[in-house]
């Protein structure tokens, strides 16, 4: 991500030298002005893990999930209905070990009209599963059980999260979390 | 008390909308008359239009292909005709003015050989034909032979393989396949208009191996378009160059062989293999059968290393898949686009469904059941052999790596300031058209995509590479999400053949040869090409209004044997 910002600040620098001095076709330019890629999950679907304050130990925890689209013949995994089938990859460090019970990552969609349970944070602090839904929230929860029963979180909520898809509420409408603040996400 | 907020606010919204309405009626009523003036594009009625946008026009001029002309002085046209074709034969091909009429309205069009679409070549693997081609349209053209390895003069690009048809000239192209599958032809000169009105045909490559597909009891050649018309007829197209020049022209009217009604019967436990191709501008559709079961089988220019179970087949521009559906239950199914559209005004995705076709499926059982081979996933050794030969560059190091990106320059002010705030969320995939206006606004005059070369920073045509023939190559192809306009882009090399290896770093685990390939915003897609035919060839974005903003380049392969060294 670093790099990226590097490189894009290094092609507005070069923007601007080039500014009134055109470069010709076919003219040498200086290598590696362009960005990378990243060969791994899309950074810019990041979801960013916050932590709350329900869990003892738990303000200083931060985690994050990352999107891939799932396994399909196509360029783009989608389900008959058209939404969007992702790998979400869960990761998150500094939560307090649990004495008892253990940390159960939830998806959501953003009304919570539908909860799935994703798994259970390994020894690593990681969960991976799958999505079938374009917006989603991402919940941690410290649950009395690895073996939660319910349908749906029981214990306190340590992180949460919203899909990049989740942004999109500039236009009429703040989505389900009109209390948060959005600002300090930096949207 | 949320849901109570949200009707305030809308409300609100839809009050300080309220002029907006009136114009979206004044154009939608087509109140202008002369059809050849800029008429805001047909949109969603429950979309408020930014008042600044209003009275807002391309800054090209509109053009219209037939404009003035009598209707009733060009020939109807009429469904494609099946052209059987063996080694050695000729066809004669002929781009002109037809007229079509689509919901009861009557539009003048283009076809080949008076047909939509043009005819369906069935040729055998193997097999090289002539095609005199002769220009009866208004403005130059060519013709392009998608997915073929052919040899590169007759690859119909202008000003790099043949010079433009002009109207009323001919070109003699020698077409050979040297591949299976389903292929297309169409023009390469203005696609956003030649094609999105009626140049495109299939091509159907017969292997010589009875087996090489699983048994049907029928085939059905899909063509999938869509068309962008209002109450006045046809939407103009930007005459100095494309507008749509963002999101690419997309359709309100769905065409399955160039027409709205695509209907099938087939009979109880019927299997039927659909070759699909997606001819359209800039939509990639989300087909699906009903609940029909569906199995993908192949794709461009080859089978699947093994067949799957699809819930759904997603398909973008130029992209070609084979699937087979059985129908087991009587009834009536329906072939859908089913979609998430976006609201970029309520923040959201809703469902939208588009009705394709319908599929009678009668109570009279099929005489031959063929479930027992339907239910069985082929593994398709003969692909898989073909491709161990690769296998040994998949870790090769990349040897170019492409970033995607777009320049935006002179728009409206509110129309920029609205693409910045935007930026928030891009989808990985435009599915609809969620900003009509602004993208209806947009020409190649502000809108330039881009095809970067991440070690030399050269664009589009200033790139050239060169390969020798028989080089296997990687490629790295990045969309960037946070160039100031970010959309999916079908990207399509010519007249070669390639694999993707990987997306976003996770190993293709069923490999299919291909020959445009989808790269969602923000994805990365590895591919490994074949670079087999020798030549002066293109790669580049297929949403025709990309292409025309620039998002093209140029490679040479050079002749093993020295023709083009």
């Amino acid at each position: 991500m670093l790099s990226r910002n590097l490189c894009r600040c290094a092609g507005l620098a070069l923007a601007l030298f080039a500014w009134g001095a055109p470069t010709p076709a076919g003219a040498d330019v200086p290598p590696d002005v362009g960005c990378r890629a990243d060969t791994g999950p899309p950074e810019y679907y990041r979801i960013d893990l916050v932590p709350t304050k329900r869990v003892p130990g738990a303000r200083q925890a931060k985690g994050v999930g990352y999107v891939t689209f799932a396994r399909s013949p196509f360029g783009v995994a989608l389900t008959p209905e058209g939404h969007y089938v992702y790998d979400l990859a869960v990761s998150v460090e500094g939560l307090r070990p649990a004495t008892t019970g253990a940390y159960v990552v939830w998806i959501a969609t953003p009304d919570l009209g539908a909860v799935e349970r994703l798994g259970v944070l390994d020894a690593d602090g990681s969960a991976k599963g799958r999505v079938r839904w374009n917006k989603f929230l991402v919940i941690v929860t410290l649950e009395p059980s690895a073996e939660t029963p319910g349908a749906r979180w029981s214990g306190p909520v340590a992180l949460r999260g919203l899909s990049k898809s989740g942004y999109m509420h500039t236009m009429a409408g703040h989505g389900p979390f009109n209390q948060e603040p959005c600002a300090n996400y930096g949207y | 008390m949320r849901l109570k907020k949200n009707r305030l606010f809308l409300l609100v919204l839809l009050l300080f909308a309220a002029p907006a309405w009136a114009q979206h009626e004044g154009h939608r009523m087509g109140a202008m008359g002369d059809s050849l003036a800029w008429r805001m594009p047909p949109m969603d009625a429950s979309m408020p239009m930014m008042p600044e946008l209003m009275g807002q026009r391309p800054m090209i001029a509109p053009y219209l292909p037939g404009e003035g002309m009598d209707p009733a002085m060009v020939p109807e046209a009429r469904p494609r005709e099946v052209v059987a074709m063996a080694d050695g034969d000729t066809l004669e091909l002929e781009a002109g003015f037809v007229r079509r009429t689509l919901g009861g309205k009557t539009f003048v069009m283009y076809g080949y050989n008076g047909q939509y679409p043009g005819p369906l070549l069935r040729v055998k693997k193997g097999a090289k034909i002539v095609v005199r081609f002769s220009n009866h349209i208004e403005m130059p053209t060519t013709v392009h032979w998608h997915g073929l390895r052919l040899d590169n003069r007759f690859d119909g690009v202008p000003g790099l393989t043949q010079a433009p048809v002009e109207s009323g000239g001919t070109f003699t192209y020698e077409v050979r396949f040297p591949d299976a599958g389903v292929y297309w032809y169409h023009p390469h000169v203005r696609e956003d208009i030649q094609q999105d009105l009626g140049l495109y045909g299939n091509m159907l490559v017969d292997s010589p191996d009875a087996d090489y597909y699983g048994p049907v009891h029928r085939e059905e050649a899909l063509i999938l378009d869509d068309l962008l018309v209002d109450a006045n007829g046809l939407m103009p197209f930007g005459a100095e160059g494309p507008n749509h020049a963002l999101m690419g022209r997309f359709g309100n009217v769905m065409l399955v062989n160039g027409a709205p009604d695509y209907r099938l019967s087939v009979k109880k436990g019927e299997v039927v293999r659909f070759f699909l191709t997606n001819v359209a501008n800039a939509r990639t559709f989300n087909v699906v059968f009903g609940g029909a079961p569906v199995k993908i089988v192949a794709s461009d220019v080859s089978k699947f290393e093994r067949e799957e179970w699809v819930g759904s087949v997603p398909i973008a521009p130029a992209e070609r898949y084979v699937v087979e559906v059985r129908f087991d239950a009587p009834g009536t199914v329906a072939l859908t686009n089913s979609i998430q559209a976006i609201n970029h005004f309520r923040g959201e995705f809703y469902p939208h469904v588009d009705t394709l076709g319908l599929v009678t499926v009668s109570d009279e059982p099929v005489a031959e059941d063929l479930g027992a081979s339907f239910a069985t996933l082929r593994e398709n050794a003969d692909v898989r052999r073909d491709i161990e030969a690769f296998r040994p560059y998949f870790d090769r190091p990349v040897d170019h790596e492409l970033v995607l990106g777009v320049d935006v320059d002179g728009l409206p002010p509110v129309v920029m300031q609205m693409m910045a705030m935007d930026t928030l969320y891009v989808p990985p995939m435009e599915w609809n058209d969620a900003m009509p206006m602004m993208n209806w606004l947009s020409s190649v005059k502000e809108v330039r995509w881009i095809l970067r070369d991440a070690d030399t920073g050269r664009e589009n045509m200033d790139i050239h590479w060169t390969f020798d023939q028989g080089d296997v190559v990687k490629l790295r192809v990045f969309n960037d999400p946070k160039t100031l306009h970010p959309m999916n882009h079908p990207i399509h090399i010519h007249g070669q053949r390639f694999l993707v290896l990987a997306r976003d770093g996770v190993p293709n685990a069923n490999l299919v040869w291909k020959d445009t390939a989808i790269v969602p915003v923000g994805s990365t897609m590895d591919v490994l090409v074949d670079m087999s035919n020798p030549g002066d060839w293109m790669m580049h974005c297929h949403i025709a209004e990309h292409l025309h903003a620039g998002m093209m380049l140029a490679f040479t392969v050079r002749d093993a044997g020295g023709a083009d060294d």
